[in-house]
């Protein structure tokens, strides 16, 4: 689909998309002549419409997942939590929160109680607050899923690892490394383990700016814009 | 004074700014890989629902599989999937890699993929999105599901896929897949002996040639009712010469008959598939696949 600028006689260049309301996009075009601007905006029907073709408008960064429609699409599936994809213009299920591993593994452990060793809670006190119960609750469902009774700080370092799908550190290239160092201190190390872990679930060999372009997209609707030093 | 648009667009070069061509270039490339590994590609269809397609899909697929080939399903009945039954498959699941979905692996190693291992038991096919509205954007859905069936699917080297489409005289499916498979080697119509099923399964021969698909040819199924104690075959319905007929008309080899057999039905509901050293009807699928085999030059 395209629009013209009839006063310029011009093809109007899309710009970017939002989403002003749910079930409804906001697509933004431009006259690069004459600079006029307009939306189109999508009914809810249209909008699933444009869903259906798989395809993010504007393009991509990078490449889609298996199924990524398929299973970002139906109401419910079969497959366990950890394998379910983020999609961006999904409504529910927490698709765009960069944290979506570790919430997943906090629903899969929902109901399952396991005690934690004195240890293991002394080096939860070090974990900053407003991710603390976010980070217990990814823990508590780990140990549940490998039949722990007690969490201990070997199983604290373990979950740690497969969280963050230790498997050797991914590169990064220097100006990915510079926007992640502009990430509060705070957050960083949480950042980290999660661009690489979403680097690693798509196959990519390291983390280059487009991967933080991205990425930025995703903190940014998670913190409402906060946090967004990178 | 504004131009008219037409004489506008006439010095208007096209750009893809909003890079949606480029996507679907890329998905179309993406099919065009994955099947590029597959040596011959079959669907079957009919005009006509509940004439034993999966029946006849799975069972040509075991006789394949007889033959020592490497061989896939895709269940291509995004709302009735049948296929992972009657293969003793239900409850499994795709397993999810940075390369793609792998298929799950039936009897004698048929790849299966089905619409079937994303659901929940006795769940239907629910999607996200204004079922009110459903006219506008769920065709368009179905058909990218079944685009990434084809794309995202590890199938890896295969001598044969049979794609197991719903039933539809012409409907959207059959374009569609045509689209994303313009190597193709052809269609296996199932029909059963009855006019009414004839008429219907007509068009979609009809259909599916102006579509520029070849059809292998026609199978009869439920040719007729075979005794489970004298193995006696008797007719189920009138004009046992509709088939043959309308092979002549259509100019269309008449592939086989399968008989309505009971073994095979509860073998099918058991998931659990008849020997062909045994039983009757194996060894008539089996004379089936070779037949096809010699239409399509399988070997």
């Amino acid at each position: 689909m395209k629009f013209v600028c009839m006063k310029c006689e011009t093809f109007m260049l899309f710009q970017k998309v939002e989403k002003p309301g749910e079930e409804s996009l906001g697509v933004m075009f431009e006259c690069p002549q004459c600079g006029s601007r307009f939306s189109m905006v999508t009914n809810p029907g249209e909008t699933a419409l444009v869903s259906a073709l798989g395809v993010k408008i504007g393009g991509r960064t990078t490449a889609p997942e298996p199924f990524e429609l398929t299973r970002g699409t139906l109401k419910e599936t079969a497959m366990e939590p950890s394998t379910q994809t983020a999609d961006s213009t999904s409504t529910s299920g927490g698709g765009s929160c960069p944290f979506s591993s570790v919430l997943s593994s906090m629903q899969s452990g929902a109901g399952i109680k396991v005690k934690w060793s004195e240890e293991a809670l002394e080096r939860m006190e070090r974990i900053p607050d407003f991710v603390r119960p976010m980070v217990k609750g990814g823990i508590e469902a780990y140990a549940a899923k490998k039949g722990y009774q007690v969490i201990t700080p070997a199983v604290v370092e373990e979950s740690k690892a497969m969280m963050g799908g230790d498997t050797g550190e991914l590169p990064w290239t220097p100006a990915a490394q510079q926007r992640l160092e502009n990430i509060p201190a705070f957050i960083r190390p949480l950042a980290r383990q999660e661009i690489e872990r979403i680097a690693r679930e798509r196959g990519l060999a390291s983390i280059t700016d487009a991967v933080m372009d991205e990425m930025k997209d995703k903190f940014g609707q998670f913190m409402s814009g906060q946090y967004m030093g990178f | 004074m504004e131009r008219d648009l037409k004489s506008i667009l006439t010095k208007l070069e096209f750009s893809d700014d909003a890079k949606v061509i480029q996507q679907i270039t890329e998905q179309t490339r993406q099919v065009r890989s994955r099947m590029g590994l597959i040596r011959r590609k079959l669907v079957v269809l009919s005009g006509k629902g509940g004439v034993g397609k999966s029946m006849v899909t799975v069972n040509l697929a075991l006789a394949f599989a007889r033959q020592g080939l490497r061989v896939g399903i895709l269940d291509v009945d995004l709302n009735g999937p049948c296929v992972p039954k009657m293969l003793g498959m239900k409850g499994q699941r795709f397993e999810f890699t940075t390369e793609g979905a792998l298929p799950p692996i039936g009897p004698l190693g048929i790849r299966v993929a089905s619409m079937e291992f994303f659901l929940k038991p006795d769940s239907p096919v629910r999607w996200k999105g204004p079922m009110d509205l459903s006219p506008v954007w769920l065709g368009m859905m179905e058909l990218s599901v079944i685009r990434e069936f084809l794309a995202d699917i590890v199938w890896g080297e295969l001598d044969l896929l049979l794609a197991d489409l719903p039933p539809g005289a012409a409907a959207d499916k059959p374009p569609a897949i045509v689209g994303f498979l313009p190597e193709l080697d052809g269609a296996v119509v199932v029909t059963t002996p009855s006019e009414v099923c004839t008429d219907v399964v007509k068009k979609s021969i009809v259909y599916a040639r102006d579509m520029g698909i070849h059809v292998v040819g026609l199978i009869e199924n439920m040719s007729g009712f075979l005794c489970p104690e004298c193995k006696a075959e008797s007719d189920l319905f009138e004009g046992d010469q509709n088939v043959q007929q309308l092979c002549k008309e259509l100019d269309i080899p008449l592939l086989g008959r399968i008989p309505l057999d009971r073994r095979i039905s509860q073998a099918c509901d058991r998931g659990i598939p008849l020997s062909e050293a045994m039983e009757s009807t194996p060894r008539r699928f089996e004379e089936i696949a070779k037949n096809i085999g010699q239409q399509v030059r399988m070997k």
